[in-house]
């Protein structure tokens, strides 16, 4: 045993920067899924905190049953039940204003009749959620006299930031001085007014109580949710009652696919490490056949042998494991030093240091050195069969090659039709074994196809080298060793199959998400209804509203839409009567299938229906289906002509009809909601006013700019994306170090080589050109592959979303693939800078001699 | 005597079809324990083959070759494995050494493999380097060491676990008509004074002529042996002429 030990490690010294090179690709292995794990909780938690705010829910929320204030030692029994992520107390109160409060105006109508004082711990309940500020700060734990309220509110009562709301309290008339802003808001209920903790329990006279405590739980398993509920009901006692989000939500659908977009990741980053720790490996076994069949002609045996790649391995994986986590720790902080600025800006990320659990470090470590022992396992094993005549008569096994190459090359078609079946079926659940058989496919088609790439770039290298030839001297290299290029050239196309499906994936779902915002709420003007969720509680307001905005001088378009509740299949649907015409005009829907001019003019002719993507995969509708509509008067069949999406009823099973049909059918003639547009030129402040006058007898709507929602929306976007885009680099960059690791590696196991080449009379310069040359292949045949590959994942991942009802645009990235060819072309030269240099400075003596 | 190597029939086909190669085409050979052979023949026709086959580093397409009594082909690759590490002794024609190793961890391989402990297999080669004339070379790599300096490791490699047969290729290819002599000299040596049985492939007639049988070998066939007298300048002549015929 002690001299495999001994052996592995002169190896590993004998060949320095080798063994550097090498260990580097663990360290990188591990660097990436330790540190993508280190800050990804945080990062899960904020994206979490980010939906939940969007939907302004949290977890569980907990109440005294008659609705009485209670003592704040009732937060430590639910914060020390196991499964409770965090949890924060408040003391919630609604403060009833009197008329013309705000106003001072006996003839205007009040808008605000009451708000909640909300008094809040700030650090805390920014972890529960989201607050997304636009001005100003967030509370801080010392602030006195200082609220945080949103746009609308501010709006309606005439306030700026800096500014003073005074408030009728408990203990009199009190100025609360605005130190942030929040987006307007869209939720139902009455507009918050948020302050410190001790400062409500001043204001409400109600010293060290609380009257609400809000958590969130560390698991979206269903089962252990409901699990962790009863154990808070049981710490607690039976005087509380438990509120919770329902399971099933879409809300929780949606961190779902989130979680499994990151584990996709994750995955992906340990089968690079893998690879890569594998193809070490093979090239170690490969260069050392001689010396191995000699330690067998010598009498090692095969297990000697085993166990001699195997330490080698072991030795690697313990230190590259170690340093891996060591800068994945510190890869991981600077990721989050970098997002800190827009996270505490935006996401309401409160980062410290990157979390290091201890079962993260076990499993890091398991993975980093079991990865690499498992990679080397195959290498060490095909090192074991290598023969005592591979010392004394070298290079038998190359004519196998073929045969070996044409199996896998069918086996790899084999792999690719199943992975395209996937795509076909659009199974969700198979996105990820879609992306490995992908890979998987790719990698063993490779063998076969190096050649044929080969010769083409080779040609094309030789025109461009045109007046050395040394570029066929590099393409017959790579020729004469399918298989070492194989798996350099796959090491890199994972690389770029990671880029470019993060490029893919972040793409369709930044513009996605921009775009539909900006078509469901881009217009001019909004009135809304108190609930955007709920359509069925909202009071509409008679045709006449519709008419009579119509008519103030500079608007344009009015759409409107009037709901009735109904029900396909069991399933409950939201239907919205629109008038095709005008609707169609504002693009509010985004088609997934169906064309829309067929399908707005049949809608307007015919009992049709658009049903939206969630309605049509929880019902089963496909385009063309007859569904019946279960309506007052009895039931009746709609022909579906399209399914389309629009951002407001992304999440709610929804079908669109026509306003004609909604009368007839449901007998429904009221308008709840409005989206106007103005004509070029107008004046605005004019319209505003009209529209303020026009409002003062519909007080269930509010006014909302459309244009200025958005925009303040896709700041927190921009945010959201922005993370992604830091991780996503945080996958590539390692990727991108290991593909020219991998090649440097290619070329430091040919010294030898070279070494002749240079003998026999070659310049430095043709050596360069076709280190070069053969670098400039490999990369570009790696990234071919990889952009493939990418490709494929990244379509997958977006239909996926798809399928599972979320709204999302295919965009291929082209933006992406022209980045990734030129990532490849770079890195692929940078890669062959390093050993063509020192190939060149080569000491020809030095190389013919054994290594 | 009795034999220590006795080969039936041994034939060996290297590739299938239409480029198939038979190098050699059953050779019926016996050497004696404590014999010293040499083989000789032109370049290509299957010295090299024989020495592997017996040495058990390949395996025949035909015929049987039993060292010590033991049929190698009913043997585990485990058990001839052990078989060479313990009994033989090999000198190849080219790369012998492990580059990653010094002259003397080099010598010391076949004991270490066999679980010798380190120190003793370090004296042990340590003592046949510096028969072969490198004491002062003990530490260096193979790398930094001649031609012939790498194949006099290699000889002490061979011979430091004191196996029962030595199965050398060309041992003093490399080496000046001086070393080589002293090679030789020192082949004869062992064969003579320990008893153990030498096979030798050389291109040499004066190196021949340290053996105590040359067997010529011609296509794969073996075409002649000659018992040598001891007188090394006539078994030197005999074997130029014999060369000669062939
Ligand atoms: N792996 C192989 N495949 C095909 N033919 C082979 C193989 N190995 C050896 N040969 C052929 O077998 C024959 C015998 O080879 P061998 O190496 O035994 O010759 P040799 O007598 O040792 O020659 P030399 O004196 O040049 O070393 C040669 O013709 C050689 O070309
Ligand atoms: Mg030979």
């Amino acid at each position: 045993m002690t001299f495999q030990w001994l052996l592995a490690w002169r190896y590993l010294m004998g060949r320095k920067q080798r063994t550097i090179l090498t260990t580097l690709a663990i360290v990188f292995g591990v660097l990436v899924i330790f540190g993508m794990n280190t800050f990804m909780p945080t990062f899960v938690k904020a994206f979490q905190t980010q939906v939940m705010a969007a939907a302004g829910q949290v977890d569980v929320t907990l109440t005294h049953k008659i609705g009485e204030a209670f003592d704040p030692s009732v937060l430590e029994k639910v914060r020390a039940v196991d499964g409770v992520e965090v949890a924060a107390g408040s003391l919630e109160r609604v403060i009833n204003l009197p008329a013309d409060y705000f106003d001072r105006d006996p003839n205007a109508v009040d808008r605000i009749s009451a708000v909640v004082l909300k008094g809040i711990d700030p650090e805390v309940a920014r972890q529960m959620i989201a607050y997304n500020i636009v001005e100003g700060r967030f509370l801080e734990p010392g602030d006195t006299h200082a609220a945080v309220i949103t746009r609308s509110l501010a709006r309606e009562v005439g306030v700026q930031l800096g500014g003073t709301l005074s408030l009728p309290t408990a203990i009199g008339v009190v100025d609360l001085k605005v130190v942030g802003i929040l987006p307007e808001r869209m939720m139902p209920g009455n507009e918050e007014v948020l302050v410190t903790l001790s400062e409500a329990q001043q204001l409400l006279n109600m010293p060290g109580k609380i009257n609400i405590i809000d958590a969130n739980l560390n698991t979206m398993d269903e089962a252990r949710r409901a699990e962790i509920q009863q154990r808070i009901i049981e710490a607690v006692g039976s005087n509380y009652k438990v509120g919770a989000l329902e399971s099933g939500s879409e809300i929780l659908t949606n961190i779902r696919n989130a979680q499994m977009i990151f584990n996709l990741m994750g995955f992906l980053a340990l089968l690079m490490g893998g690879f890569i720790i594998f193809n070490t490996f093979r090239t170690i076994v490969a260069e050392r056949r001689r010396d191995i069949g000699m330690l067998r002609a010598l009498g090692a045996s095969r297990s000697t042998i085993r166990w001699m790649i195997l330490a080698e391995g072991l030795i690697q994986g313990i230190v590259g494991t170690a340093a891996g986590l060591v800068l994945g720790y510190v890869f991981g902080y600077l990721i989050l030093q970098l997002i800190v600025p827009i996270g505490q800006q935006y996401l309401n990320i409160k980062v410290g240091a990157p979390e290091v659990s201890p079962s993260l470090v076990v499993t890091s470590i398991i993975l980093g050195v079991g990865v690499t022992v498992l990679a080397g396992l195959l290498p060490a094993q095909s090192a074991s069969r290598v023969t005592p005549l591979e010392a004394l008569r070298p290079s038998v096994g190359g004519v196998s090659f073929r045969r070996i190459a044409g199996f896998s090359f069918w086996a790899g078609v084999v792999l690719l039709a199943l992975a395209a079946g996937i795509l076909v079926s659009r199974q969700a659940a198979l996105l990820g074994l879609g992306a490995i058989l992908m890979s998987v496919a790719l990698i063993l088609m490779a063998p076969a196809l190096i050649n044929p790439i080969a010769n083409l770039f080779g040609y094309l290298l030789a025109l461009i080298f045109a007046r050395n030839g040394t570029a066929q001297l590099a393409e017959g290299n790579l020729s004469r060793q399918p298989g070492r290029a194989t798996v350099t050239a796959s090491t890199t196309m994972i690389a770029m199959a990671v880029v470019v499906m993060m490029a893919s994936v972040l793409t369709s779902l930044s513009l996605t998400f921009v775009n539909i915002m900006e078509k469901s709420l881009g217009s001019d003007y909004l009135l809304m209804p108190p609930t955007l969720a709920v359509w069925g509680s909202n009071t509409g307001a008679a045709p006449d509203l519709a008419q009579k905005l119509r008519e103030i001088p500079g608007v344009a378009l009015v759409s409107t839409l009037r709901f009735a509740g109904s029900q396909i299949k069991d399933v409950a649907v939201g239907v919205l009567g629109i008038d095709p015409q005008a609707y169609r005009q504002l693009d509010g829907l985004t088609f997934t299938s169906g064309d829309p001019d067929s399908a707005f003019t049949a809608l307007e002719q015919e009992r049709a229906i658009i049903v939206n993507g969630v309605l049509s995969s929880a019902a089963g509708i496909h385009l063309g289906d007859e569904v019946t509509l279960v309506t007052p008067t009895g039931e009746q069949t709609y022909r579906v002509v399209g399914i389309a999406t629009d951002y407001l009823n992304a999440k709610t099973t929804t079908g669109y009809i026509s306003q004609k049909n909604i009368a007839a059918d449901f007998g429904r003639d009221e308008d709840v909601f409005y989206q106007i547009n103005l004509k070029p030129g107008a004046d605005r402040a004019e319209v505003e006013a009209a529209f303020t006058r026009l409002l003062k007898n519909y007080p269930q709507f509010k006014l909302l700019n459309g244009k200025a929602y958005v925009e303040e929306n896709r700041k927190m976007f921009d945010a959201v994306f922005f993370s992604m885009y830091a991780m996503a680099a945080f996958l590539a960059i390692p990727s991108l170090i290991a593909m020219v690791n991998t090649l440097a590696i290619g070329v430091l196991e040919r010294t030898r080589e070279i070494g002749m080449l240079r003998a026999v009379g070659a310049t430095r310069r043709q050596v360069r050109t076709v280190i070069l040359s053969e670098a400039l292949i490999l990369s570009a045949i790696g990234t071919a592959f990889g952009i493939l590959a990418g490709l494929y994942m990244g379509y997958m991942a977006v239909k996926t979303f798809e399928a599972l009802g979320f709204p999302m645009t295919y965009i291929f990235p082209a933006s992406g693939i022209l980045s990734t060819v030129a990532i490849g072309i770079i890195f692929g030269a940078l890669a062959a800078m390093a050993p063509a240099r020192q190939a060149t400075r080569l000491d020809v003596v030095e190389a013919l001699r054994y290594e | 005597m009795e034999s220590m190597v006795v080969t039936e029939n041994l034939t060996k086909v290297y590739g299938k079809g239409e480029t198939a190669v038979t190098a050699l085409k059953g050779i019926n050979l016996s050497i004696g324990q404590g014999e010293f052979v040499a083989v000789m023949g032109p370049s290509g026709c299957g010295k090299s083959t024989l020495l592997y086959l017996i040495g058990g580093l390949d395996r025949p397409t035909e015929g049987k070759v039993y060292l010590d009594g033991q049929e190698l082909s009913t043997l585990t690759d485990n058990q001839v494995t052990e078989i060479r590490r313990r009994k033989m002794g090999f000198v190849f024609q080219f790369y012998n050494l492990i580059p990653v190793l010094s002259a003397l961890e080099n010598a010391a391989l076949p004991m270490i493999l066999d679980g010798v402990p380190v120190a003793r297999a370090h004296e042990r080669a340590r003592l046949w380097l510096e028969r072969v004339g490198l004491s002062d070379r003990l530490d260096h790599r193979p790398a930094e060491l001649s031609g012939g300096q790498q194949q006099r490791v290699a000889i002490a490699r061979a011979l430091a676990h004191e196996p029962l047969i030595i199965l050398a290729d060309e041992p003093t290819g490399n080496l000046d008509s001086r070393a080589g002599d002293e090679i030789a000299t020192l082949l004869r040596q062992i064969s003579s004074e320990w008893g153990r049985t030498i096979l030798m492939v050389t291109h040499d007639p004066r190196i021949a002529a340290y053996a105590d049988r040359i067997v010529f070998l011609k296509d794969g066939k073996i075409v002649d042996q000659t018992h040598l007298n001891g007188n090394a300048q006539e078994d030197t002549r005999t074997v130029r002429e014999k060369m000669e015929v062939l």
